[in-house]
């Protein structure tokens, strides 16, 4: 099977070599975005807009990571990512802790579910389609178990967070260049872990899974790890994008919310490429914004984007410029991937 | 008493709601995450027509049919290049494409028929039955799912159609072998399978009634029926159907709606770790 399950060109691309050429892309992208505020003259209302795009940018590295790596279908992004911040915010509220404990506490369970489930799927050997099924019920029980515990989770109308009150958290300008400084250590983490010898099996286990046992690749291990450290990234965007609203409730973390943007921002930037994540948060967040007009009919767009990408452009949007590219560069050389 | 009636009542519709997926993803490997806009697009057109005026069977009749042809155009038309795929592949792009065909239809629907609603309220006597008193519009809305399901398994069990879409679900390539078109069977398939959607929308609309936003919630009691009886069973759907149905009627009346939905949930998730090929068990799907 060539890609996560013909999706993406069939050829898996090594990164390259060179520790320059491997991460100069991300100092790239970083600087352009770090930019961004300045050339808008610091609004309020566009660094909202710009914390938006980087934390479904940054979900959609960690979906990359579980789903572009290792073809596990989670779709329990929000889930993850949502369990993490209730579980920072209650710690908060209840017993006081401080955001540098509460925090890491979040993601840690995000971690420990994001392993579970792998672990899960891996031991019962799931395939593609009932670990989706397995992970969007796991989502739609956390909402409803958001819903339900009242007491704890405050229910519909969701939890006021106490940690990070009135501290420089709260202003967009500062939480912009953190959640910026977020996605950059996302990306670097999805980088070294494709240069690494762990990349090198997800690779092999992305074309064939048995043919990469039998060379040697710890498959299991290699899900389960994608597992935790995918859940991770999201948790730690989750929970400190709670502390910087200041507000959680389920609609935040529903899968309608975050699970169905970042499916269309990967695919639209490219399932497997390391900035595929960042020009699809872009891509999304610019097209969002000018067809928020349309109401209800944008879900519709959403949709009609996935369904052609699916059908026609299933290399997404790096992918696309980058052989356009290569073929500007060589005349008529053949296409890379 | 009176609760497991109504979840009976209630499951009969959960099951012809499965059936229809179950019958789709068996004998083409397509799990139709569309399903539950399969059946408010048939509520829409029914309750529109009702609106302009037309004989309630005229308008439910064009519900049903509008239902088939939605399912059957879809097949023919986006769902065409996930054929060229075999086994996962395809089970994971056909996911991936219908979720996408379920946005689109989901905001279309939502945004054409905000207040809509499909609702054959008909001035409702109630009747005696095993010493409960029962609404009659439960009790005509299981009759038509009886029906239609018992028509669905005499066709399947009786049939050269049937015996064409029960080779096809158990062997793609040897039912090819001899002689089973599989296009023309798999049209058949997706008609019967957006039909019984349709059919749903009907049902539904007697006991309650059916929105435009109900699209989401309808695939997932599909997904979660049609998971715990067994992806690809259409026994197996039936089974889960009523049983579930008499769950959620029990659990909700106990401990409330919401936490019976994480029950339901639950029993799916337990399934597919459990015994994959669902409750009727047995070998492969």
């Amino acid at each position: 099977m060539s890609g996560p399950l013909g999706l993406g060109p069939g050829g898996v691309v090594a990164p390259p070599a060179s520790s320059l050429r491997a991460y100069l892309p991300i100092v790239v992208a970083s600087v352009v975005l770090a930019l961004v505020p300045l050339s808008l003259g610091g609004s309020r209302y566009f660094l909202s807009l710009g914390v938006h795009l980087l934390v479904v940018a940054s979900y959609a590295v960690a979906f990359n990571l579980v789903f572009g790596s290792t073809s596990q279908l989670f779709l329990c992004q929000g889930a993850l990512a949502g369990a993490a911040a209730y579980c920072s915010v209650i710690l908060g509220n209840r017993y006081g802790l401080p955001l540098w404990l509460t925090i890491p506490a979040g993601v840690g369970l995000a971690a420990l579910l994001g392993g579970g489930l792998s672990w899960v799927a891996v031991s019962r050997r799931l395939e593609v389609i009932y670990l989706g099924i397995v992970t969007l019920a796991f989502s739609l029980v956390f909402t409803n178990l958001l819903l339900g515990g009242r007491e704890l989770t405050g229910g519909e109308t969701g939890l006021v967070v106490d940690g990070g009150a009135g501290t420089w958290l709260r202003s967009p300008a500062a939480a912009y260049y953190l959640f910026l400084a977020l996605l950059v250590g996302h990306l670097v983490v999805y980088r070294a872990i494709e240069r690494s010898r762990l990349g090198w099996g997800f690779r092999a286990l992305r074309d064939d899974e048995v043919a990469a046992a039998l060379a040697g690749v710890d498959v299991a291990r290699a899900k389960v790890t994608a597992g935790v450290v995918g859940a991770a990234m999201l948790g730690s965007v989750g929970a400190t994008f709670a502390a910087h609203e200041g507000f959680v409730s389920p609609t935040t973390f529903a899968f309608g919310e975050v699970d169905v943007r970042v499916l269309v921002v990967l695919a639209l930037g490219g399932v497997g490429t390391l900035l595929g994540p960042v020009v699809g948060a872009v891509v999304v967040t610019v097209v969002d914004e000018l067809l928020r007009p349309l109401g209800q009919l944008r879900l519709t767009v959403y949709g009609v984007v996935l369904v052609v990408i699916f059908l026609g452009f299933r290399q997404g949007m790096v992918r696309s410029v980058r052989s356009l590219w290569m073929r500007a560069g060589t005349r008529a050389g053949p296409r890379t991937d | 008493m009176a609760l497991v009636l109504d979840g009976v009542a209630f499951g009969l519709q959960l099951a012809l709601l499965a059936t229809g997926l179950t019958l789709i993803y068996g004998l083409a490997g397509v799990l139709n995450l569309a399903h539950g806009q399969l059946v408010v697009a048939a509520a829409m057109v029914g309750a529109v027509a009702l609106g302009a005026g037309a004989p309630v069977l005229l308008a439910l009749g064009l519900a049903v049919v509008t239902a088939g042809a939605a399912a059957v155009l879809l097949d023919v038309t986006l769902l065409r290049p996930v054929y060229r795929l075999r086994g996962q592949a395809r089970v994971l792009l056909s996911l991936l494409l219908t979720l996408g065909v379920a946005f689109a239809a989901d905001g279309l629907l939502v945004h054409s028929f905000p207040f809509t609603r499909l609702n054959l309220s008909v001035a409702t006597p109630s009747v005696e039955l095993l010493g409960v008193t029962v609404r009659s519009a439960s009790v005509v809305a299981s009759l038509v799912a009886i029906v239609a399901l018992g028509g669905l398994v005499v066709l399947l069990r009786t049939t050269r159609v049937g015996r064409a879409i029960r080779s096809l679900t158990q062997d793609e390539e040897g039912a090819q072998l001899c002689g089973v078109d599989p296009g023309r069977t798999r049209r058949l398939v997706f008609v019967l399978g957006g039909s019984m959607a349709g059919l749903v929308a009907v049902t539904q609309g007697l006991v309650s009634s059916v929105g435009a936003t109900s699209g989401l919630d309808l695939t997932i009691f599909a997904l979660i029926v049609t998971v715990v009886g067994g992806l690809g069973r259409v026994s197996g759907a039936v089974v889960a159907g009523v049983l579930l149905g008499v769950v959620h009627a029990v659990a909700a009346f106990h401990i409330g709606t919401v936490l019976t939905f994480v029950i339901l949930l639950v029993a799916a998730i337990v399934v597919i770790l459990v015994r994959p090929s669902g409750i009727l068990g047995g070998a492969g799907s």
